[in-house]
């Protein structure tokens, strides 16, 4: 105690170099924090909308759809499928669909797109197409009605209410068509999602592709996303070989690297900052060092081992670091807390993120044990910063230390 | 019995690339409960016959003994074990750690023979009474006057009950009266406890009161007397 005690003391010594330091600490840990939970927040926001736009959870196809989206690869009957899902408790939602590339035409223009036929209540549940809408309404369940994005409504040069025409390869290998009418225009996060996706209730897909019963994928929620594996683990034992289960790590593996990576990446952004703040820390403790030179050669005189020295060096850079830390974690708590609700606008950019499937405003995650790890690093950086100071203190003879003006 | 016996000492140290012959074959011995005096005008090598004797300093030739050991076969972590179990210090300057109080300044010898804490500073308090200067165990040594820090700085020396006080100069930076009083503590401790002491000094007064007096001149004894004689 009396050895902390001591080092505690020791570093208010000089108030105003010390207080620099510890500032210098503060925005470090406050920089870290703040740019991993922004990090961190853009990445959350990139995932949850491609879950929530479309992927789900799981999904499920006759084996080699995924590979070749073809209306040949559909599942011919889906009833074993929705059967097992409804029969496992981690399943909250599922949703039936048709999938077919086609195109879809106006009076103007037309476009390749992915059409999807939907039963509109089952996907309103699993998806957020629904709440995308922003103007018109979303599908009734009503036959010919069509929902498309305001960006491809633009590129076909058509609006609410205006008719086009879809048209996709049928199971017969001929074209099928159908004209509906344009009852909502919506607008996702992802603005490569918007120009492909439009949707049309899944009776008028199916008797468009000449598919009869058949379904492209059933798509399903879980009641919590931890239940993901257990749900696909569940599914494989009870579905024939002539099924694939795809969960979200399957159908979304370079998203999940970004993620992984960016993590990794933020260990390199610790390690600047480490090594920005490190020589302003050497400086400090060598100056308290040299300032101290005919101190230690007392205290060696009087018996003090090396050992204890170190100690009390290393503790008092500890002690600096565990202050800075300590201030910076609470405000970079604080800052991320704020922005995790109020968010940052980055409208500038938008055009940008939007590319990525990542909004205008991005709203910081506060990741406690990332705060936690960002201060640890800031301690050992001080303590390997005072290693050096506390080389030279160990080297001083006792006599020419006493000695020293 | 010998507390410390030197045998042929020489110490030449460079100056600027001067070699400066600080001690020629000084050879003594103190006594255990002696109160030496090792006088001498400047340069006569008073510091660093007391660095040597202290194993502050290792000698160019000759060899020293403290208790009857050969301290020139010890290692630096053993030679700094000897003098914070045996060896109180008073330095010219005081040199109290000046962010702790007088009673911690006491108290941190016994911290680093790892003495427990209630230990230290009841032993701390009770010199300090025994001193008196138990008003002072809250201050710092920048509301201290000299005396003061200089009675602390005794008191750090011998709170851990050492074989042997060496103190350098302890009344260069005091007026008379307060060396004075200084001296009377240091030969109350040296009567009462039996602590060798051994000052290095050329204060008249200080030589006054030794009873055992080593007069150096140009690094080599001159003379050795005992009080009286």
């Amino acid at each position: 105690m009396m050895l902390l005690r001591l080092a505690w003391r020791n570093i208010w010594r000089n108030k105003r170099r010390s207080l620099i330091i510890i500032t210098s600490i503060v925005v470090g840990v406050v920089a870290m924090s703040f740019v991993e939970g922004l990090s961190s927040g853009f990445l959350k926001q990139m995932f949850e909308n491609q879950l929530g736009a479309y992927t789900s959870h799981l999904q499920i196809h006759h084996r080699g759809f995924n590979d070749n989206k073809i209306v040949q690869n559909f599942i011919a009957g889906s009833g074993p499928v929705t059967t097992a899902l409804e029969q496992n408790p981690n399943v909250q939602h599922l949703s039936r669909r048709v999938i077919a590339f086609g195109i879809l035409s106006s009076a103007s223009n037309s476009a390749g797109v992915s059409i999807v036929g939907i039963s509109p209540t089952d996907e309103a549940n699993i998806t957020t197409i629904d709440e995308s809408v922003l103007e018109g309404r979303y599908l009734s369940g009503q036959k010919h009605e069509i929902v498309i994005s305001k960006r491809l409504a633009e590129t076909l040069g058509a609006g609410l209410g205006d008719r086009v025409v879809a048209m996709a390869s049928t199971l017969d290998g001929k074209v099928g068509s159908e004209v509906f009418r344009i009852v909502g225009l919506y607008q996702s996060a992802s603005s490569a999602f918007d120009r492909m996706h439009i949707y049309v209730p899944l009776q008028n897909a199916q008797e468009m592709l000449r598919v009869g019963e058949r379904i492209a994928e059933v798509a399903v929620v879980a009641r919590s996303i931890d239940s993901v594996g257990a749900i696909k683990a569940d599914l494989m034992k009870r579905l024939d070989a002539s099924y694939e289960v795809l969960s979200y790590q399957d159908l979304l593996p370079s998203l999940l690297m970004q993620m992984e990576m960016a993590g990794q990446l933020m260990w390199v952004f610790y390690l600047i900052i480490g090594l920005a703040m490190i020589f302003g820390i050497i400086n400090t403790m060598l100056m308290s060092v040299f300032e101290r030179i005919h101190e230690f050669g007392v205290l060696k005189a009087v018996g003090m081992k090396n050992g204890i020295l170190v100690r009390m060096i290393l503790l008092e850079a500890f002690l600096l670091g565990s202050v800075g830390a300590l201030i910076g974690g609470g405000g970079g708590i604080l800052i991320n807390l704020q922005l995790s609700s109020s968010g940052i606008n980055f409208a500038a950019f938008s055009e940008g993120l939007a590319t990525y499937g990542a909004g205008a405003v991005i709203y910081p995650v506060i990741s406690y044990p990332s705060i936690a790890t960002g201060m640890a690093v800031i301690l050992l950086i001080c303590i390997l910063a005072a290693m050096y100071p506390a080389y030279r203190a160990v080297r001083l003879e006792p006599i020419n230390a006493i000695r020293y003006v | 019995m010998d507390i410390i016996r030197t045998e042929n000492l020489e110490k030449i140290y460079q100056d600027n690339g001067v070699p400066v012959h600080a001690l020629h074959a000084v050879s003594m011995n103190v006594q255990k409960g002696e109160f030496t005096v090792i006088a001498g005008p400047s340069g006569s090598g008073k510091t660093t016959l007391l660095n040597l004797i202290g194993a502050l300093d290792v000698p160019t030739t000759g060899k020293v003994y403290f208790e009857g050991e050969d301290v020139g076969t010890k290692s630096k972590t053993q030679l700094a074990s000897l003098r914070l179990h045996k060896m109180g210090f008073v330095f010219q300057a005081y040199n109290l750690i000046p962010v702790l109080s007088a009673l911690e300044n006491i108290e941190f010898t016994m911290m680093l023979l790892q003495i427990s804490e209630r230990e230290r500073k009841e032993r701390a308090f009770a010199l300090m009474e025994e001193l008196g200067i138990a008003e002072l165990a809250g201050k710092r040594p920048n509301k201290m006057s000299g005396g003061q820090q200089q009675r602390v700085a005794v008191a750090r020396a011998i709170v851990t009950n050492p074989s042997l006080v060496l103190a350098d100069e302890p009344t260069a930076n005091l007026d008379s009266a307060t060396g004075g009083a200084l001296l009377d503590l240091m030969e109350q401790m040296n009567r009462e406890k039996n602590i060798t002491f051994v000052f290095s000094s050329h204060d008249p007064q200080v030589i006054q009161r030794g009873r055992r007096l080593v007069l150096l001149r140009d690094g080599r004894i001159e003379r050795e007397s005992h009080a009286g004689s």
